[in-house]
């Protein structure tokens, strides 16, 4: 596993999250997965163009989105996971990727972009082909929410 | 004419003053300055800037902090990043911000007034892409449909903006569009349309659902590469770029793309109809 690869991401979360209200950013697991996996819930996905591409996916539960989102707003109520939600979980994963990109510069991988966010969302489970042969899987715990982030560069 | 308003973010009082005079000589109204991202924000709510220059050195928060914390306030806010660095690395981190423009240090009276002429004039550029952007994508599309599956393409609901949420026939492809301005492409379709286009470009049924996605997958970085270099020959300077397709498939999910506004088409095939959005968002940087 190329921690090359992940560490500027998982870099980006640190740095960020504290600055837009979630505290505490922790790795709890790491694993190797193919490039086809499982979602439920909300998936945010963000392409990388540049010398190393891809794409890299932000995953939660929806309760857990609409946790994320309200910490984000401040700890305003959120009966839904509603549009001011879905907009807040994207901007948040626009930042952070913005931010790899920045910490991949610090290890002269420069010139990365990043594509505006799409964001999914499912009850049911659906599945996820991304087009790098294998996908790095980071279990994280941002203030007690747990956050599942696919990293898929190559 | 009211003059143009211009707040100063710089941490150096002789900076500030620096900008500030010039800015009052070429008839501009300074109507704040500061160096502290909460007073930024306080400024530019009761004043309502035009423009904001940024340094990007500050002892508290740097420029980029200050200008994605003005741009969470107000997405429409247009700030000028004046500073004596000039690299690579530093335009692309303004550019993903949004940062509108850039001048350098010490600032020149004359450079920075063009830069805030171009920064508040409409982009033409922008524009053209908007109008002849899903025009080019349903282009690419018909012609490698037709090429590849040998069936006749048609086109109905061109140009209506994408249900938000917009809810998924089977199979989507997504694709990030990465250049002057960034954007994304969506291509969605049912699992037997894509089993049938899958047939027709491989005289043969599909052996497999892994092969029917493999084939949806490069239909569209296709048709996504297409209409980007057909874009890029029109008008060299937006130099777009596509990541190649993510694939999301096996239920039917909700998609959002909360800070581009999608447009799309759908097109009517002999095999079934595939959905097409594409939108793009600003994200240019001037460099002077």
């Amino acid at each position: 596993m190329d921690v090359n690869i992940i560490n500027p991401v998982l870099a980006a979360f640190k740095e960020v999250l504290p600055q837009i209200g979630i505290q505490n950013v922790e790795k709890k697991g790491i694993a190797l997965s193919s490039s086809v996996f499982t979602y439920t819930g909300v998936l945010l996905n963000i392409a990388v163009v540049g010398s190393i591409k891809g794409v890299i996916l932000i995953g939660m539960e929806e309760e857990h989105a609409k946790k994320f989102a309200s910490k984000m707003m401040m700890g305003m109520e959120l009966a839904e996971f509603d549009e001011l939600a879905q907009s807040a979980i994207s901007e948040m994963g626009n930042m952070v990727c913005a931010n790899a990109c920045t910490q991949f510069s610090k290890v002269d991988v420069s010139g990365l972009d990043i594509s505006p966010p799409t964001l999914l969302m499912s009850k049911e489970s659906g599945k996820v082909t991304i087009p790098v042969p294998k996908t790095v899987v980071i279990d994280l715990l941002c203030d007690d929410i747990p956050v599942k982030l696919y990293v898929g560069l190559m | 004419m009211a003059a143009i308003k211009v707040m100063i973010v710089d941490d150096s009082p002789f900076s500030r003053t620096l900008i500030a005079d010039s800015l009052r000589d070429g008839g501009y109204d300074v109507v704040g300055e500061t160096d502290s991202l909460e007073e930024a924000i306080d400024i530019y709510n009761k004043t309502k800037p035009d423009v904001i220059t940024m340094d990007i050195a500050m002892p508290d928060h740097d420029g980029f902090e200050v200008s994605r914390a003005l741009l969470h306030n107000d997405p429409n806010a247009k700030i000028i990043l004046s500073s004596s660095m000039k690299d690579e690395e530093t335009e692309m981190e303004a550019k993903r911000i949004g940062i509108s423009g850039y001048v350098q240090k010490p600032v020149e009276a004359n450079i920075l007034f063009q830069v805030i002429d171009k920064v508040l004039s409409p982009d033409n550029l922008y524009q053209d892409l908007l109008n002849s952007g899903l025009e080019t994508f349903k282009e690419a599309l018909s012609q490698n449909v037709t090429r590849m599956a040998k069936t006749p393409v048609s086109f109905k609901d061109i140009g209506a903006a994408m249900d938000e949420p917009y809810t998924s026939s089977g199979v989507t492809s997504v694709i990030g569009i990465i250049g002057q301005y960034t954007g994304t492409l969506i291509m969605d379709l049912s699992a037997e349309t894509a089993d049938n286009i899958a047939q027709a470009i491989l005289h043969r049924p599909p052996k497999s659902n892994d092969e029917t996605l493999a084939m949806v997958s490069e239909l569209a970085n296709i048709i996504g590469g297409r209409a980007c270099s057909m874009l890029n020959m029109k008008e060299k300077a937006l130099g777009l770029r596509v990541s190649p397709p993510s694939m999301f498939h096996g239920n039917s999910a909700e998609l959002v793309s909360p800070s581009v506004k999608i447009e799309h088409a759908v097109a009517k095939t002999d095999y079934g109809e595939i959905f097409l959005g594409v939108g793009f968002k600003k994200g240019s940087t001037l460099w002077m």
